[in-house]
């Protein structure tokens, strides 16, 4: 027995180990895919950030080229005619109470309908799928005529209901499917603990609704917080604009200033990196929650 | 603690009738224990008393009171889920204490309850532990807590011990017969291992197709059974039945022949009237063969199950459903393949009608 394991590893070692060389070669290349991916994804990024240190005279020579240094006058302009924090504020403000409205009526509107498993309730869930299927542009028009006559426009009360009624069919839909894999043990249990439909929701659907709150609440923020169309069209007032229509007013009619553009597209997509820094965590554990028990 | 009614009760889901017209009275205090193979309707007719189902036709009291429509938590009736049902998010204290804060009991009454419970079920070391960090054991523990410090007239159990493991499941059965004894509760359990049955309950109701087969002690399940189906159910390894015919009622004794058994006549003790030539079963139980008995018959032993202190011996014959179980003990134990001489008394045999299934007394 012995004898035959020496003859083993004696073998073993006259020659190159191939399953190890080529295992080892195709992690090499799956990661070089992937790092290449990555890079072509962040080169729009590393590039507006390489913008927007150069001065006016480097981005004309030399307009892909790194910067001398780091200039931050084209930072210190930017924020001081962009009114930065203004507009920051009002993004934050807008997409934090289309957060709350859609994260509320969407869990709350979620629970019947993961729970009811009738015709009503499949239509509904229908009609909400026609809602996330149509294009924003379409709906365009009739909330502004709609919120003309009604007196919203140029409010923030108009942009955040219309923000949250466009994103509420995507609420229902991930509060649906998530509540609908909830035991519904829970809910008898709860029921024999003298719950009535509105505390078993409130003490026992929603604590368990955190971790895809967090994705959803993610997917939001960048449709909100990155949307043009609706501020453009809904908010006139300039003390009301969001912070992507403050970067816009650096496109002119006739050209661009690209010494105040960039740094304030930097300053525009900043705030919202940090959030999805901070509750990254969170966010990953609510987009994989249901994949394993 | 009170006792529980059951009148003429049904349910139906559209036009399918799952539970149809079950009497039944469960005394104050009595472990009842609901069993029957799937799909019997056990299950449903404990979530039926629990309120989680409506009950179509029929009323059910619970300590007198008319409870057939009412709410579940106003029922006085705690439930034991086989999923344990625990609310993830709360720690052991607060899963134990959220009904009776929702109640508007006060704090101190609730943490007297709480810690009494935590107590009763050794869990006191467990109180600030989400149900993940729990175990299994642990987990039906705080969901019988959750059920205790309710106080209510009657306990519910829906297959509690199915997800545990054997050793854990014996170990949980003996704990729910110690708590029902300190309780003094009404108990009802439901679960499709009549082994559990057999060993906690004061009373076994059987269940098939959504209607009472019989209901009494497990003794009497045991030993008196009505019906084929008890007969087989109650007891593991199950009875033995066997084609026979009965040959003649002569002076007050009946005669049958078991093919099976030899040629010899069986007497059963019998005092309802059979004709010749009427064809019945005959039960026998695998530990009634024993090495002295009246008759004898010989069997062709093809699987032995040696358990230790008990062995099984398995016959199997062509076109029989069920091989003829034999209980050996002692040091006497065959070898597979050999042929085996058993000795039974024929007084232990129950006759069965060949068509209904009743029991022939």
């Amino acid at each position: 027995m012995s004898l035959t394991e020496t003859q083993t590893t004696a073998r073993a070692h006259t020659g190159p180990d191939w399953d190890f060389i080529t295992r080892r070669a195709k992690s090499i290349l799956v990661h070089g895919i992937v790092l290449a991916l990555v890079g072509i994804m962040l080169l729009p990024l590393i590039y507006m950030v390489m913008m927007s240190f150069k001065t006016s005279t480097e981005i004309a020579q030399d307009p892909l080229g790194l910067p001398d240094s780091l200039y931050w006058g084209n930072y210190m302009a930017a924020l001081s005619s962009m009114g930065y924090v203004r507009s920051v504020l009002n993004s934050l403000g807008i997409t934090l109470s289309v957060i709350v409205v859609v994260v509320f009526a969407g869990a709350m509107a979620a629970y019947p309908l993961a729970r009811l498993q009738n015709r009503t309730s499949r239509v509904i869930v229908m009609i909400m799928a026609l809602g996330l299927a149509t294009p924003n542009f379409v709906t365009i028009t009739p909330i502004y005529v709609i919120f003309r006559d009604i007196g919203l426009l140029d409010s923030y009360l108009g942009i955040v209901l219309a923000f949250a009624a466009l994103k509420l069919p995507l609420a229902v839909f991930f509060y649906t499917s998530f509540i609908a894999a909830i035991p519904m043990e829970l809910e008898e249990a709860a029921r024999l603990d003298n719950c009535n439909n509105w505390q078993i929701f409130w003490h026992v659907i929603r604590p368990l609704l955190a971790p895809v709150t967090a994705t959803l609440s993610l997917f939001v923020m960048i449709m909100v917080w990155n949307d043009f169309i609706y501020p453009l069209l809904l908010l006139t007032d300039k003390d009301k604009l969001t912070v992507m229509i403050a970067v816009y007013k650096f496109v002119g009619n006739t050209g661009i200033d690209p010494t105040k553009l960039f740094p304030a597209a930097v300053l525009g997509s900043l705030p919202l990196l940090l959030m999805f820094a901070v509750f990254q965590r969170k966010i990953m554990a609510g987009a994989t929650a249901g994949a394993v028990k | 603690m009170a006792e529980l009614s059951l009148k003429q009760a049904v349910k139906k889901y559209g036009n399918v009738q799952v539970v149809h017209g079950v009497d039944l009275e469960v005394e104050d205090g009595d472990f009842c224990v609901f069993v029957g193979p799937s799909g019997c309707g056990k299950s449903t007719l404990l979530r039926m008393i629990a309120g989680l189902e409506e009950t179509s036709d029929g009323r059910m009291t619970i300590g007198g009171r008319d409870v057939t429509h009412m709410d579940p938590a106003k029922r006085g009736v705690s439930m034991v889920f086989q999923t344990y049902a625990l609310y993830p998010h709360m720690t052991v204290r607060e899963n134990m204490s959220f009904g009776l804060k929702i109640g508007k009991t006060p704090k101190a009454e609730i943490a007297k309850k709480v810690d009494e419970a935590a107590r009763i079920l050794k869990l006191t070391d467990y109180m600030d532990r989400k149900p993940k960090a729990l175990s299994g054991g642990q987990r039906q523990r705080v969901a019988i807590g959750r059920a205790i410090v309710r106080q209510p007239d009657v306990f519910l159990f829906d297959e509690p011990l199915s997800n545990l493991d054997a050793e854990l499941r014996v170990e949980m059965r003996v704990e729910i017969a110690k708590l029902h004894k300190q309780l003094g509760a009404t108990m009802i359990y439901v679960t499709h291992d009549q082994v559990e049955a057999m060993t906690m309950a004061d009373k076994i109701v059987v269940l098939r197709d959504g209607r009472i087969e019989q209901a009494g002690s497990p003794a009497k399940l045991y030993d008196d059974p009505d019906n084929l189906f008890v007969a087989g159910f109650i007891g593991s390894p199950r009875m033995n039945f066997f084609d026979a015919t009965v040959m003649s009622t002569d002076n007050g004794q009946t005669m049958v022949s078991v093919p099976r058994l030899g040629d010899a006549p069986l007497p059963v003790q019998v005092t309802q009237a059979l004709v010749r030539g009427q064809q019945v079963k005959v039960g026998l139980r695998p530990e009634h063969f024993a090495a002295d008995g009246a008759m004898q018959a010989s069997l062709d032993i093809d699987v032995i199950e040696n358990l230790g202190g008990v062995s099984y011996a398995y016959s199997s014959f062509e076109g029989e459903a069920h091989p003829v179980i034999v209980e050996l003990r002692g040091a006497a134990r065959p070898s597979k393949g050999g042929r085996l001489t058993v000795s039974f008394d024929p007084s232990a045999a129950l006759v069965f009608d060949d068509d209904s299934g009743v029991r022939i007394r």
